[in-house]
């Protein structure tokens, strides 16, 4: 498997790049400094876009280009298809921000995925940052700094703001990657655990989690499977939170005691997991650690 | 969508399982015609915990379903309100089996579970007392695991519970279920079952290609309040507290859900939560001046709060609309207090000060700004 620790050289190809995200986020992606090399639309009147070579499908792009990686911007119902696309040009990363793609879809997306050895990052995600280095995705510019904190999170916004106080108190991250808010997801906290383990910059590790599912709770066994060495914190939202409604992200659903708070805290404690009650209280906690 | 007792076992029936004759009721002085009873009167809320809570209780005669219905229409429960109660035909004389197929992300696929001892909370029940197993995630697979649990289970309920368990691989796979459960599933002693209590989550972004449960989300007075707005406007909007104090105007699920979750730890009264998605604005008020009237029919509310970290949005522009707004709801007179950070602070700045709004980047000045207003209303 591809290591999410992308750089500036790893060359990386847009699909949905016509649409009014892609032609934004394609030039904010490329002044950040990620190695955009192709894009994919399957318009064949536009040539370029930002300076961007365009190509029809994912196979073409990848000929031309020599391109590893793809950042997604389709529609929720086209995603399936792009990343079918994507697998069988031979990319080996995926990024996919797009937010609402079925669920069955999302399963269907990650065997496909697995069976052939993608790492696939979303969906519903701000994508990822290796800060000052490159980025796939929406993350703000703002919030990224180099530095020594391994960050994961589920939601884009509580990681901007956690990424940008952090960054203000002078801790930066290494490698940030937003898993995303959806239930079925390409790539777990708990996928990543090994990888944050052996990566050298990395000295601690953020979670930023939230009502739902079992992410955490997986995350905190592969903790105690890998006998993750480094300090562990997080932060997760939705303590108060009213049963039976998707609070936002589609995975933040709640059911009886399927996806309670009490249950990852608890989970996460238990595997030496330092968890913050307020965002204050974590950037203190980690700045006094790590600084 | 989490959907309402009454409208899973519409879906199951549509699948092939039987469930109790039943009906629903919506207004206390009109009373359908009923199932031969004795009957259940049921309660639906989408939560669980109704035993417990006193809204599902027995029925012998047709007062007594009147009366027991009079008393639930209305009530609350995890703040939701009681707007639909099931009457149902009781099942007497069976055992109670347990059968649950849910999405299991880790292995990309579904988990089934099983237990002839339903009935109770099964997650109180000894690990060796369930069967249990994942399958892919499809309706053969599903069958094929749904077959092998069953004959584990063995004797009439292993026979019942492999019935049941087909059907529900057809339904859970044809409906893009998340989740679907049946307990307690009654089963007699000629080997016939029966749904009796089911449970049915629903992937809400597969709804465009979900034609039946389109028509639970559109009925009138729809119970799915949140899907349904979502659905209408695009933005997410939970009202979390109907007696809360302070309005939110905040983006991002997760920053808005731990805003809320600070906010009571610290003993203020949050009203809503919402997740706008300033990205999908696109230079329109229409959004905001929806939200802002949905604000108004909180009784307490006394202050809005808005909390912007916005990695891509202009906050200039945003904060041009936001005023537009607000002119635009002349009933909106409560004070306003504003947090934003992003791109384009300085034009922010200026043209909230023109509207006679103080903007703070640091969300603590903010919130004891907003405990200031709430002092002075006192």
């Amino acid at each position: 498997m591809i290591s999410p620790r992308i750089t500036r050289h790893t060359p990386v190809i847009l699909q949905g790049i016509s649409g009014r995200a892609g032609r934004l986020h394609s030039r904010l992606m490329r002044e950040y400094g990620t190695n955009l090399v192709g894009g994919v639309s399957p318009s064949k009147d536009v040539r370029e876009i930002n300076g961007i070579p365009l190509f029809t499908d994912c196979t073409g792009a990848v000929q031309a280009t020599g391109a590893k990686v793809s950042v997604a911007l389709v529609g929720a119902y086209d995603l399936l298809d792009a990343m079918r696309d994507a697998v069988a040009a031979g990319i080996k990363m995926i990024v996919t921000p797009t937010e609402g793609m079925p669920v069955h879809d999302a399963l269907k997306a990650k065997r496909l995925t697995q069976e052939a050895g993608v790492l696939w990052i979303g969906g519903s995600t701000p994508g990822m940052a290796v800060a000052e280095s490159a980025k796939l995705g929406f993350l703000p510019d703002v919030s990224l700094k180099s530095g020594p904190l391994g960050l994961m999170s589920k939601s884009g916004t509580l990681s901007y703001e956690s990424g940008y106080r952090l960054a203000q108190r002078g801790v930066g991250t290494s490698v940030w990657i937003g898993v995303g808010g959806d239930p079925v997801k390409g790539t777990r906290y708990s996928d990543l655990v090994p990888f944050y383990a052996a990566d050298e910059q990395t000295r601690a590790l953020l979670i930023i989690g939230e009502i739902g599912g079992y992410d955490e709770e997986d995350f905190a066994a592969a903790l105690k499977t890998h006998a993750f060495a480094k300090p562990v914190f997080a932060l997760i939202a939705g303590r108060t939170a009213p049963e039976g409604v998707a609070m936002g992200h589609a995975g933040a659903l709640t059911y009886g005691s399927h996806g309670g708070y009490a249950a990852k805290r608890a989970a996460l404690e238990a595997a030496g997991v330092q968890v913050f009650d307020t965002l204050n209280a974590m950037v203190e906690g980690i700045t006094a650690k790590l600084r | 969508m989490y959907l309402l007792e009454h409208d899973a076992k519409q879906l199951l029936a549509a699948h092939g399982i039987p469930v109790p004759a039943g009906c629903v009721i919506t207004d206390a002085g009109r009373q359908p015609r009923l199932p031969p009873g004795p009957w259940v009167v049921k309660g639906q809320i989408t939560a669980g915990g109704r035993g417990k809570a006193g809204l599902i209780q027995k029925a012998a005669t047709p007062a007594e379903v009147r009366s027991r219905t009079a008393s639930m229409l209305g009530q609350q429960l995890k703040g939701r309100t009681v707007k639909e109660v099931r009457v149902e035909q009781q099942i007497a004389g069976a055992s109670e089996a347990y059968i649950g197929i849910m999405l299991d992300p880790a292995v990309a696929g579904v988990r089934i579970i099983m237990t002839a001892q339903g009935g109770m909370d099964v997650e109180s029940l000894p690990r060796d007392a369930l069967q249990v197993s994942t399958a892919a995630p499809d309706a053969e697979s599903i069958s094929a695991v749904v077959d092998k649990l069953s004959a584990a289970v063995g004797g009439v309920a292993g026979a019942a519970l492999a019935q049941a368990g087909r059907a529900m691989a057809q339904a859970f796979v044809a409906e893009e279920a998340l989740l679907v459960e049946i307990n307690p599933l009654f089963v007699h002693a000629d080997g016939s079952w029966i749904a009796g209590d089911a449970k049915f989550v629903t992937d809400d972004s597969a709804l465009p290609r979900q034609s039946v449960q389109r028509e639970f989300l559109n009925r009138k007075s729809s119970p799915y309040l949140e899907t349904a707005l979502k659905d209408a406007h695009g933005c997410d909007y939970v009202v979390v507290d109907p007696e809360g104090e302070i309005a939110l105007l905040t983006t991002g699920a997760g920053l808005s859900m731990m805003l809320i979750d600070e906010m009571r730890a610290s003993g203020l009264k949050p009203y809503n939560f919402l997740d706008i998605r300033t990205g999908g604005l696109r230079g329109e008020i229409k959004r905001l001046v929806n939200v802002l009237h949905w604000m108004c029919e909180g009784r307490r509310v006394r202050v809005l709060l808005i909390n912007i970290f916005a990695g891509i949005t202009e906050l200039g522009e945003f904060s041009k609309l936001l005023v537009s707004a607000l002119q635009a709801v002349p009933d909106f007179k409560m004070p306003v207090v504003a947090r934003l950070v992003g791109n384009g602070m300085e034009t922010a700045r200026s043209v909230l000060a023109d509207a006679g709004i103080p903007l703070h980047d640091d969300l603590d000045a903010a919130l004891a700004e907003v405990h200031r207003h709430l002092e002075e209303q006192r």
